[in-house]
């Protein structure tokens, strides 16, 4: 038979036009595809509040092809402008993190083992209502402890507690900054918001405003600082962030800034640098705090703290000068030493006696907003007292509040009577309480142990049973007031569908308050809810304002000066700023702080202070992916002169050692530190295996920190332990 | 420090491209050199046009599979970048391999070229077209093939020395110093084929011209690594602190003992101790099959290590330290 | 319509830096930048003896220089500068040789495992040409950098670049880095 011959030409030819049928084919395929996939996908921006800290940023959240892409500042926040930090930008990562809680579960062996099931909501409801009922018969609905972190559905949580018969709600104040804000109102009657946009000289004790977190002071800070030629004196025994960018710094000998402010106090008032129409007309007591602080002199001053007197004497003259547009920033998280409060109160002595209150540059008094609120039906008043004897032992604490570590104290010896159920939402007790063993034991003796939360804390990893909250992107929460020196409205709209089978807080709550036979309270949906906050809102068009900017601000200028008048009346006993507090008199404590020098650690030991970084929220957000990529363990910063005398390399795995427990983690050996502290970040060695970038790395502060606290606040004492290091 | 960008696959693909270069011009240059009208070294050049390709073909599979997406090597010849070293390169190498397996053609034994043509389908005549006997244009070939041996054996130092963000690199000194690298190198392998292939026995005049050439090229690259490292430490501080790599930094030891020592110094030793009674005492010239091996090895050896130290310290040294502030 | 030339640049002002790494969060989430890799960085500076002490800090990324090293090397040209000054990778062209990676003198590309290709800093071109900022310029909290087109003599960077001292980095190479940072 013949060949079929393959002439070329035909060849190329055919060979030509199958390519070419094939391109075309290939390219028609492809725009029909991306043309088909773009018009299904969603593709959309949608303003809304940032959660991963408290600050309420606001952020326009991208979202393409149904997932969220980006997070861009929204520049109508008067507080947070245009800027985004780098937790708000990795909040995406939270949504999609892989280690999230999926569905409901429930412990299957012991606590801690990580044996979970997944179940249906209605299981986990179910279980967590039939064991809270058991331990209300058996002991009482005030054998249930209730704790929670600030949010903006924290609301309905307590509202559950109250509603269930529980006194026992308690908050993260105390191991916060309750002996700041105690300090202010306890001067001021309220808690005044520091204009450090136009400060022209700031002293800062710790608040390392440009490291720890990062927020609108931060960028007024910093803007003062380098712009405006602000002045700022900043004292920390660590060589921060911000010691690095302050004018002075001082390795204030720990526990001692009390002493550093009543010899400025001293100063101020023997060279009569302080304002003597304001302290004549708003304030009380300055004669019996001229004579109260006569014994503290700069020279005392600088044996306690080992700041130069002559520096302190400069400082405080300067300081006085600058009035008013000078500051003691209160700074937040104060939870330090013993004596914090009366520090604070200190701060808000000196603060007074210049005259920065309601001061351009000062100290302002929030504005607020009036807000509505959803008329639900009203429970009774839990009848039991609370279980940390808050009003016998710290009668001037928050209530609401409560006293944390009294708390767990009270709980663990079981009188006045037993807490046998614990519920969290959106805290990590864990963590944020130090001596851990303890909280094991607390966790212990409970019947049932309940956890909301959005990630597998480790408190989770110890529950009962896990109930996934929504991250802030699936959910709408109610409207949050930022009451300030130009207050602002925030709104937090759900920007993409739970990814998985999670559901807001507030459906967490009901479903739960419907086996508790409470459903009468919680008989409302989250859109009612923030349609009555919107009612008494000064917001044209709220709702719909909202859902397109995300926020609304109050008028664009601040206003000043508003209680600088005769007639105003603070929110004090007197009526006035309270430089001598009576009310602290009666109640037994100081009515003038007074000093008492820390007790040192011995030779051998160290203390240990702690702090934060602006990439984590306390203990989480370390398993946030784009954020562990900074900073994947913590270590122990040890000054290389100690260091030298232990033996101790950088980067050698140490053994940390308090009264209360023991830990390991690598040395990091730097200058930056007084050779007498050592300091470790919080949110490490993590025993919960869905932290999988944390499980198990580095080490937890809350294990070797001992139990301590404030007497007056009682706010927990976080720099009070001391710790032996060793090469391990 | 970050990982290195540029690993092994790219040392050993200018190493095996350098030595195809070398082949090639030894190759070429022994066809060239006539004694009576006949070529005065046959077997080197008729192993050196058969061993030519397949080092830089091989080079250049592994070049293609180091790309990010080896199948976009096509690129590379549908864009012409004159700026790019390694645009040019490509092309110089895809020209140069062509013309190497064509003067392997040209070299291949007529029973062989048989055999070769056998294996191939008789339907497909175009292909059985090709089956001719081109020996007559060696020279040609060879005379068209030289610039592009030359050609890429100094462009694997362009590649590197075009690049001003790296000072161990960024002298002139590296084109020429690859360059006589690569000729040793060709000229060594194939002093090492003829010692290993048994089947003929040593020509001694053919051992001497390639040993002649070894010498040359070592000693041509030794006046090049001279300079570079002297007038390198009298030059400037970047110059100064790339250098460190091989004068006390990591780098030191492979660079003075293996790839200075063994690779240059101790088969130039051997060479000339070889070469050197017939050159100064008249004796005639004996080659040391033994000895011709070690130093044939040790000569590639040297060319391999000399691409391993350029690619990776270089890539060390730099103006910039990531991450830290300057 | 002639289009006037632009040539756009950013101005750092370093001392603001505090570290806080929203740029590179905020370049990560815009440019989906690999877990592992990054396209900008924050450079870090400590010095002396406890205690006297100093640390600085300082943003880099891709330089976007007026003589390109890394395009001038690239074989396919996919790596290119558009006529604003912006270089970038077209990365259909790009064969993932990682010539442009040894190239650049501030090591600012990265190898992007899953496309085989190089990427670095775009200056975030696609929100540029929208009229908006580069993500890393708009999210930073102490506003170190200032974005903007050197030739409109109206601009910011225009203004800084006038008036106040500055440096740039490496450039002895002969790139022309536009990453110019205030003294």
């Amino acid at each position: 038979m013949g060949t079929i011959r393959m002439d070329r030409r035909l060849f190329l030819k055919a060979a030509g036009a199958t390519a070419g049928v094939a391109a075309t084919t290939q390219v028609a395929c492809l725009s029909y595809f991306k043309k088909g996939r773009s018009a299904a996908a969603e593709n959309r921006e949608v303003p809304t509040t940032c959660e991963l800290c408290p600050n309420k940023c606001s952020a326009i959240a991208v979202v393409e092809g149904g997932l969220v892409k980006k997070l861009n500042p929204n520049p109508e926040n008067p507080k947070s402008r245009d800027m985004l930090c780098a937790r708000g930008n990795a909040a995406i990562k939270q949504v999609y993190d892989p280690d999230r809680i999926k569905k409901p579960m429930i412990r299957m062996g012991a606590r801690g083992e990580g044996k979970w099931k997944e179940v249906s909501w209605d299981e986990a409801f179910d279980f967590a209502a039939k064991k809270l009922a058991e331990v209300k018969d058996k002991y009482g609905p005030q054998a249930s402890l209730w704790s929670s972190t600030e949010g903006f559905q924290e609301v309905f949580f307590k509202n559950l507690g109250l509603a269930f018969g529980s006194p026992n709600l308690v908050r993260h104040p105390t191991l916060c900054l309750a002996s700041v804000n105690l300090a202010y109102s306890a001067t001021f009657g309220t808690v005044p918001s520091f204009d450090l946009l136009n400060s022209k000289f700031v002293i800062m004790s710790g608040a390392n405003r440009f490291e720890s977190i990062i927020t609108p002071d931060t960028m007024d800070l910093i803007g003062g600082v380098m712009e405006r030629k602000a002045k700022l004196v900043y004292l920390d025994p660590r060589f921060t962030v911000t010691a690095a960018k302050a004018d002075e710094w001082y390795p204030i000998k720990p526990g001692t800034d009390l002493a550093f402010i009543l010899a400025m106090i001293h100063v101020i008032i023997q060279e009569n640098r302080h304002s003597k129409d304001f302290v004549a007309a708003f304030t009380t007591g300055f004669d019996e705090l001229a004579e109260h602080v006569k014994q503290y002199t700069p020279e005392w001053a600088e044996k306690e703290t080992e700041i130069p007197a002559k520096d302190i004497i400069r400082i405080a003259r300067e300081f006085a000068d600058a009035a008013p547009r000078s500051l003691y920033y209160a700074g937040r998280r104060s939870s330090w030493y013993q004596n914090d409060f009366q520090m604070r109160r200190a701060q808000a002595i000196l603060n007074a006696i210049i005259g920065n209150w309601d001061q351009v540059g000062g100290m302002v008094p929030n504005a607020k907003l009036p807000k509505g609120e959803f008329l639900f039906m009203p429970w009774d008043e839990p009848k039991a007292p609370r279980v940390d004897e808050i009003e016998k032992h710290f009668p001037l604490a928050a209530k609401g509040d409560g006293v944390y570590l009294k708390l767990r104290e009270n709980v663990l010896s079981g009188k006045p009577y037993p807490i046998k159920a614990w519920m969290v939402y959106k805290q990590d007790p864990m963590n944020a309480m130090p001596d851990q063993a303890k909280t094991l034991k607390m966790i212990e003796g409970m019947d049932f142990i309940g956890v909301i939360d959005v990630q597998m804390s480790d408190m989770a990893w110890y529950a009962d049973v896990v109930f996934p909250e929504s991250a802030y992107l699936e959910r709408t929460d109610p409207v949050e007031v930022m009451a300030g020196i130009w207050p602002a409205v925030v709104y937090r709209q759900q920007v993409v569908k739970p990814i998985h089978d999670t559901k807001p807080n507030l459906e967490i709550v009901q479903g739960l308050a419907k086996r508790l036979g409470l459903s009468d309270y919680f008989d409302y949906t989250i859109e009612q809810w923030v349609e009555a906050e919107f009612k008494e809102l000064p917001i044209p068009m709220a709702m719909e304002h909202m859902k397109k900017h995300g926020v609304w601000a109050a008028s664009g200028k601040p206003v000043y000066g508003k209680t600088l008048n005769p007639d105003f009346r603070f929110v004090t006993k007197t009526g006035k700023i309270e430089l001598f507090s009576q009310r602290l008199q009666e109640a037994g404590y100081d009515p003038l702080p007074v000093y008492a020098a820390p007790v040192q650690p011995p030779g051998d030991r160290f203390r240990l202070i702690l702090g934060r970084v602006g990439y984590f929220t306390h203990a989480n957000q370390s398993n946030n992916v784009w954020l562990n990529e900074f900073m994947k363990e913590n270590d122990l910063w040890i000054n290389p002169k100690p260091a030298e005398r232990l033996g101790i390399r950088n980067g050698a795995l140490v053994e940390v050692a308090s009264s209360v427990g023991k830990v390991k983690l690598k040395a990091r050996v730097t200058e930056e530190i007084r050779p007498d502290c050592v300091f470790m970040l919080h949110g490490f060695g993590k025993k919960s295996k869905l932290q999988s970038l944390v499980y198990n790395v580095g080490a937890s502060d809350a294990v070797i920190l001992e139990t301590a606290w404030d007497k007056v606040s009682g706010n927990a004492a976080f720099h009070e332990t001391f710790v032996k290091v060793a090469n391990a | 420090m970050h990982e290195f960008n540029w690993g092994l696959l790219i040392v050993v693909y200018l190493f095996l491209g350098g030595l195809s270069a070398g082949l090639f011009f030894a190759a070429g240059l022994a066809n060239y050199l006539e004694v009576d009208g006949q070529p005065a070294y046959p077997r080197v050049a008729r192993m050196g046009a058969l061993l030519a390709p397949w080092p830089v073909a091989i080079g250049s599979a592994l070049l293609i599979l180091d790309l990010g997406n080896w199948w976009r090597f096509y690129k590379l010849f549908v864009h012409f970048r004159w700026e790019s070293p390694m645009s040019i390169g490509s092309y110089l190498l895809m020209l140069f391999t062509g013309i190497a397996f064509v003067y392997a053609f040209a070299w291949l034994p007529e029973d062989w070229r048989q055999r070769l043509f056998s294996k191939v389908p008789p339907t497909w005549k175009q292909v059985h077209r090709l089956n001719v006997d081109i020996s007559a244009h060696r020279k040609l070939i060879a005379m068209v093939g030289f610039p592009f041996s030359i050609g890429v054996g100094i462009y694997t130092g362009v590649l590197l020395g075009a690049v001003s963000a790296r000072p161990f690199w960024n002298t002139n000194l590296v084109a020429q110093m690859f360059l006589f690298s690569a000729l040793s190198s060709g000229a060594a392998a194939l002093l090492l084929a003829m010692v290993l292939d048994k089947r003929e026995p040593i020509q001694t005049h053919e051992t001497k011209f390639l040993i002649t050439l070894d010498i040359v090229f070592i000693v041509l690259e030794l006046f090049i690594i001279l300079p570079y490292i002297i007038h390198g430490q009298l030059s400037v501080l970047a110059v100064k602190q790339a250098l460190w790599l091989i004068l006390g930094g990591p780098y030191t030891v492979v660079f003075w003992v293996f790839f200075l020592g063994l690779g240059l110094l101790v088969p130039l030793g051997i060479e000339v101790s070889e070469l050197a009674p017939s050159l100064f005492k008249g004796k005639a010239f004996h080659g040391d099959r033994r000895l011709a091996l070690v130093a044939s090895s040790l000569v590639l050896l040297g060319g391999f290590l000399l691409r391993y130290i350029f690619v990776y310290a270089g890539q060390v040294s730099s103006f910039h330290r990531m991450g830290m502030l300057q | 319509m002639a289009m006037k030339k632009k040539r756009y640049a950013l101005v750092l002002d370093s001392r603001k830096c505090i570290n806080c790494k929203a740029c590179v969060v905020a370049c990560k989430a815009e440019n989906q930048v690999p877990v592992g890799n990054t396209r900008n960085w924050i450079n870090e500076a400590r010095q002396g003896e406890y205690p006297k002490l100093r640390i600085d800090f300082e943003p880099e990324q891709c330089h976007h220089c007026e003589h390109p090293s890394c395009a001038r090397v690239c074989p396919t040209g996919a790596t290119w500068m558009r006529k604003d000054g912006i270089v970038l990778v077209n990365y259909d062209d790009c064969i993932g040789c990682r010539y442009c990676m040894v190239a650049c003198p501030y090591d600012a590309r990265y190898f992007h495992e899953e496309s085989g290709t190089v990427h670095k800093c775009t200056l975030c071109s696609h929100r540029v040409d929208k009229g908006d900022l580069p993500a890393c310029v708009e999210t930073c909290p102490s506003k170190v950098r200032v974005f903007g087109d050197l030739e409109d003599p109206t601009s910011r960077v225009h203004e800084l670049l006038a008036t106040r001292r500055y440096r740039v980095k490496e450039p002895q190479t002969g790139n022309g880095p536009q990453l110019y940072y205030l003294l």
